[in-house]
């Protein structure tokens, strides 16, 4: 990664994030609370998130799947662009672990950041081209008013080139992350690296 | 508790019929139904989280009463009236009374005679209108309405999927409406 980004209380720096309730003990998980961390994230063993989810681990199953599947699946719309909502959406909602993890997926993706330093200075003016601005604007709305949500905001993305694939999968993006965002905001809280 | 044919016990996710399709009238052979199960991972995991939040029984945990009223009042706050109509159709068949609809309606929710009830709805106005704001001494607060470490995660998770779920259906619906490209 290039410089660092700090803004707003954003930073596209990594963050650790702790559990305020108390997390699954491997020492004394079930075999299926091992499988579903195993299956959920490379990492999940040693995460609190995963280990504070991994309390219901059926529903944390059904939950990482549907994640998995809207982030990285082939084709459709680009994982640079689907990073790129979230990093809104998590801004929006104001979810600082989320918009540091997904603000570095992006720069990896796409081998730029300059999108980010916007989204971290003013999601509403955000955007480097009429693709992205369409792109960030949708993200807004979705997570703010989704009762407002309506055919004209298909058409202002169909005008920027987004087959209805790709627009339902900016869907995709932006919804599962009114999920994520508040299971990282609402169970923990981020952790910030010594300065 | 009642056993109703249409959820067994033994539900397993993603066999029941698509809840968001329904509602929403998205017809099997249509184009947004083939657009929609191209990415058939995300539909089956969305419908297989339904099942599992709304199964007639979560061992140890919310009941299913609990669970529809936190659906409802998420659906109703967004607003998404064809959501907020299926789950409050469920309420009422689980026999809620008529006067705490009202209460919840209106957001007096300091009218609800259960303590319990009015924590988790409390919690739920939070994280659906602001996020950010449901923090640890909303997470103590539940603890001190008697919610267990378990009972709070399933809670959050329900919640959390209840934003997912009324966001998906104004997207669908949106493109349903915009119709073909």
């Amino acid at each position: 990664m290039s410089e660092p980004i700090r803004d707003n209380g954003f930073t596209n720096e990594v963050l650790g994030w702790k559990a305020w309730l108390p997390t699954v003990d491997l020492n004394s998980a079930t075999p299926e609370q091992i499988a579903v961390l195993e299956e959920s994230h490379p990492q999940a063993k040693t995460s609190d998130y995963y280990l504070t989810l991994a309390h219901h681990p059926d529903i944390l199953r059904q939950r990482s799947q549907a994640f998995n599947a809207i982030m990285y699946a082939p084709g459709g719309l680009s994982r640079a662009e689907r990073e790129l909502a979230s990093t809104v959406v998590s801004c929006v909602n104001r979810c600082v672990y989320c918009a540091s993890v997904h603000a570095q997926r992006f720069e990896q993706l796409a081998k730029r950041n300059d999108v980010i330093r916007e989204v971290f200075a003013d999601p509403a003016t955000a955007g480097t081209n009429a693709r992205e601005k369409a792109i960030v604007r949708f993200a807004i709305d979705l997570t703010l008013a989704p009762a407002s949500i309506d055919a004209s905001h298909i058409k202002a993305l169909r005008e920027q080139g987004l087959d209805d694939g790709q627009v339902l999968d900016l869907i995709h993006a932006i919804s599962i992350f009114a999920w994520a965002n508040r299971l990282m905001l609402n169970l923990g809280e981020p952790v910030f690296p010594a300065d | 508790m009642s056993l109703n044919a249409s959820h067994p016990l033994d539900t397993v996710p993603g066999t029941e019929p698509d809840v968001l399709d329904g509602l929403l009238g998205i017809q099997p052979g249509s184009t947004l139904h083939t657009v929609r199960h191209a990415r058939d991972k995300v539909a089956s995991a969305t419908q297989g989280s339904q099942d599992l939040f709304f199964a007639p029984e979560l061992p140890g945990n919310l009941s299913l009463t609990e669970r529809l009223w936190v659906a409802y009042y998420a659906a109703h706050l967004t607003p998404h009236p064809r959501l907020a109509a299926h789950y409050l159709a469920q309420l009422h068949a689980q026999g809620v009374d008529a006067l705490s609809v009202a209460s919840v309606d209106s957001g007096s929710l300091d009218e609800l005679s259960d303590p319990r009830l009015r924590g988790i709805l409390e919690f739920t106005r939070t994280l659906i209108e602001s996020p950010v704001h449901g923090d640890q001494a909303a997470v103590q607060a539940l603890h001190n309405v008697g919610l267990g470490t378990e009972e709070i995660v399933v809670l959050a998770q329900l919640v959390a999927f209840m934003s997912y779920q009324v966001r998906l259906a104004a997207g669908l619906g949106a493109l349903l409406s915009a119709g073909e490209a």
